[in-house]
């Protein structure tokens, strides 16, 4: 391509610029405990690393739980958002890692890289599983489908025959951390810190991969398969990818679940775990994958909140939350604001203006 | 020789028998109007050629290779591009995503920049836009042109002209014409005029059977036939 038209800046440095955003957020976040601790614990610095009881011990916590819904949901938002499929069948992805790995290091007491191992290969054995009947049905008949599938695992984690290993309808419980860097419990910063990477590593990977050439065809699949079959693209391949790049990704948010919580309950597998990651990327912005985790933070700080100071009332005003978040910020928070941008830009460029007196007259529109 | 040959082709969509038996052959070089009116079952024989219709009977032979029962990216990875009615182009894509998702190999795009750009110049203008804040006549040049970014031997054009302002419908006919003299075409056009001032073939289809073909030249002569297939003089 020749420079004039479709040239883009690249180098270390364009690259800063273009993500100056995600780096604050990451310097945010990673100083955040020990803001916490400062600010409003009243400790030191010492107390983060040192593991001491406090709000910031608890809000790495909450922070992690964020992680691994935004890690999940940014996983759907590939598969729905970006390419179209409407999966419901996708909280057996999440569960089948989180099972898969308590399994492997509790009853098998696998080493934790090999327990991973296994975990990825479940993740791409369910992903071919879900795509092999996509030839087959789409639209909602796929959505009911994946939904029998998630079903049937959902049934079959609960089963008394394999309580020994799932836990039956209680859940997996007792699974211990495999190494010391993976202790929630007693190296919390240090867990925190990992989730983070992880969090944002997912976030960056998922980005190159939806602004590569195989990124373009998955939003051509989502506005119209036809056309992307008549410019030589087989279909069928891409959506594989796609399911099984979710599938691992959900799983690896599924496995830091297993860590993290002290017991792993079938809810994991359920519908409503399926509509979690929607409800979040309804909120976040279906298909800006940014939204997925702005979503995730948006969906459990509300709930953890409303909870904490409402109780019982909780449950009903998160639901009206959530119907004035749909018809209020229809595109979710991202979609939206990427809608409004350039009017709000505009006000703020007009606003400058006339904070610097520059004012009152008007610039000849620019042409195209 | 002919690069493209439909031979008897009939097509089902689901119960419905549109094609009952369509022939029609386009030669290398060339650009064949597919006439007759709506419902005739143009946009039908187009998508049976591309396998998004597959043909019940009958053959589709393209460059001497049977393609019937071929799928559909297999079809287009062969060199047939296809130019939508209704443009369809991607919404979400920008104008360059929307010409280099049709790269077939790494550096299509740049091997036809200067041709693409110089047929379409106001594509180069918006390069960077999304496909939906195009007009209806930007999206169809848009539409043409990503089908000239892979190195297609034959392009399907459906509609071309329809919905276009007639300045609009002068500088795409300069487009097809210039583009013809690369590759063969075999256009739909509902505009007769339109479609006698490009073509120097024809095929007409009515209710899904074809009743007649032969050079454009002709049927611009037979004022009757035109009358009776076309309702147009």
């Amino acid at each position: 391509m020749t420079s004039t038209a479709l040239a883009q800046s690249t180098g270390l440095s364009g690259w800063l610029r273009r993500r100056r955003g995600l780096l604050g957020a990451i310097a945010l976040l990673v100083a955040f405990p020990f803001i916490i601790s400062i600010v409003i614990d009243g400790q030191g610095l010492a107390a983060v690393v040192n593991n001491d009881l406090g709000n910031a011990r608890f809000l790495q916590g909450l922070a992690i739980e964020i992680f691994i819904l935004g890690i999940y949901a940014i996983s759907y938002d590939l598969i729905l958002g970006v390419t179209g499929i409407l999966s419901f069948g996708h909280a057996m992805f999440f569960a089948v890692g989180a099972y898969t790995f308590g399994i492997m290091l509790k009853s098998f007491e696998l080493a934790w890289p090999v327990a991973l191992l296994v975990v990825l290969v479940a993740a791409v054995l369910q992903a071919i599983l879900f795509a092999l009947v996509l030839p087959r049905v789409h639209g909602i008949t796929y959505a009911l489908v994946t939904l029998g599938f998630a079903s049937v695992f959902w049934i079959v984690i609960q089963s008394s025959d394999l309580a020994d290993y799932a836990g039956a309808e209680v859940g997996l419980q007792g699974v211990d951390a495999p190494v010391w860097f993976l202790d929630t419990t007693n190296e919390r910063f240090i867990f925190y810190l990992i989730c983070l990477a992880i969090f944002f590593g997912v976030y960056v990977l998922y980005q190159h991969i939806v602004d590569s050439p195989a990124g373009r065809v998955f939003v051509a699949i989502r506005e119209n398969e036809d056309r992307a079959l008549m410019l030589g693209y087989n279909t069928f391949w891409f959506k594989l990818l796609v399911l099984v790049i979710a599938s691992i990704t959900a799983a690896l948010a599924g496995t830091i679940h297993t860590l993290h919580q002290p017991i792993v309950t079938p809810n994991v597998a359920g519908l409503f775990w399926t509509v979690t990651a929607l409800l979040i990327i309804l909120i976040g912005g279906m298909g800006t994958i940014t939204g997925a985790l702005i979503g995730a933070a948006v969906y459990r700080l509300l709930e953890y909140y409303l909870d904490k100071w409402f109780a019982g009332a909780a449950g009903l005003l998160i639901g009206a939350a959530y119907v004035l978040l749909v018809l209020y910020v229809p595109y979710g928070i991202v979609g939206t604001w990427r809608a409004k941008s350039l009017r709000i830009k505009e006000g703020r460029d007009r606003l400058l203006k006339l904070l610097t007196g520059g004012g009152g007259k008007e610039e000849p529109a620019a042409k195209e | 020789m002919s690069l493209l040959e439909l031979h008897d082709v009939h097509t089902f969509i689901e119960q419905f028998h549109i094609l009952e038996g369509v022939t029609v052959e386009v030669p290398q070089g060339s650009i064949v109007a597919l006439l007759g009116r709506n419902g005739a079952g143009k946009t039908t024989t187009l998508r049976t050629v591309l396998g998004l219709n597959p043909a019940s009977s009958g053959k589709v032979i393209f460059d001497g290779v049977d393609i019937t029962e071929q799928k559909s990216f297999d079809i287009a990875a062969m060199g047939i591009g296809y130019v939508p009615e209704n443009r369809q182009i991607f919404a979400e894509l920008s104008v360059e995503e929307n010409l280099r998702i049709a790269e077939r190999n790494k550096g299509d795009l740049a091997g036809k920049e200067e041709m693409i750009f110089g047929l379409f110049p106001d594509l180069k203008r918006l390069i960077r836009l999304p496909g939906t804040n195009l007009s209806g006549g930007q999206q169809q040049m848009l539409a043409v042109a990503r089908a000239l970014v892979a190195n297609n031997r034959l392009l399907l054009i459906d509609e071309p002209s329809e919905g276009l302002a007639p300045v609009l419908i002068e500088q795409m006919m300069e487009a097809i014409r210039a583009l013809s003299e690369h590759t063969t075409v075999l256009l739909v056009e509902q505009n007769f005029i339109v479609a006698s001032r490009l073509a120097q073939h024809y095929a007409i289809i009515e209710e899904g059977r074809t009743v007649k073909a032969g050079e454009m030249g002709h049927l611009v002569e037979d004022e009757e036939t035109v009358k009776r297939y076309l309702g147009a003089a």
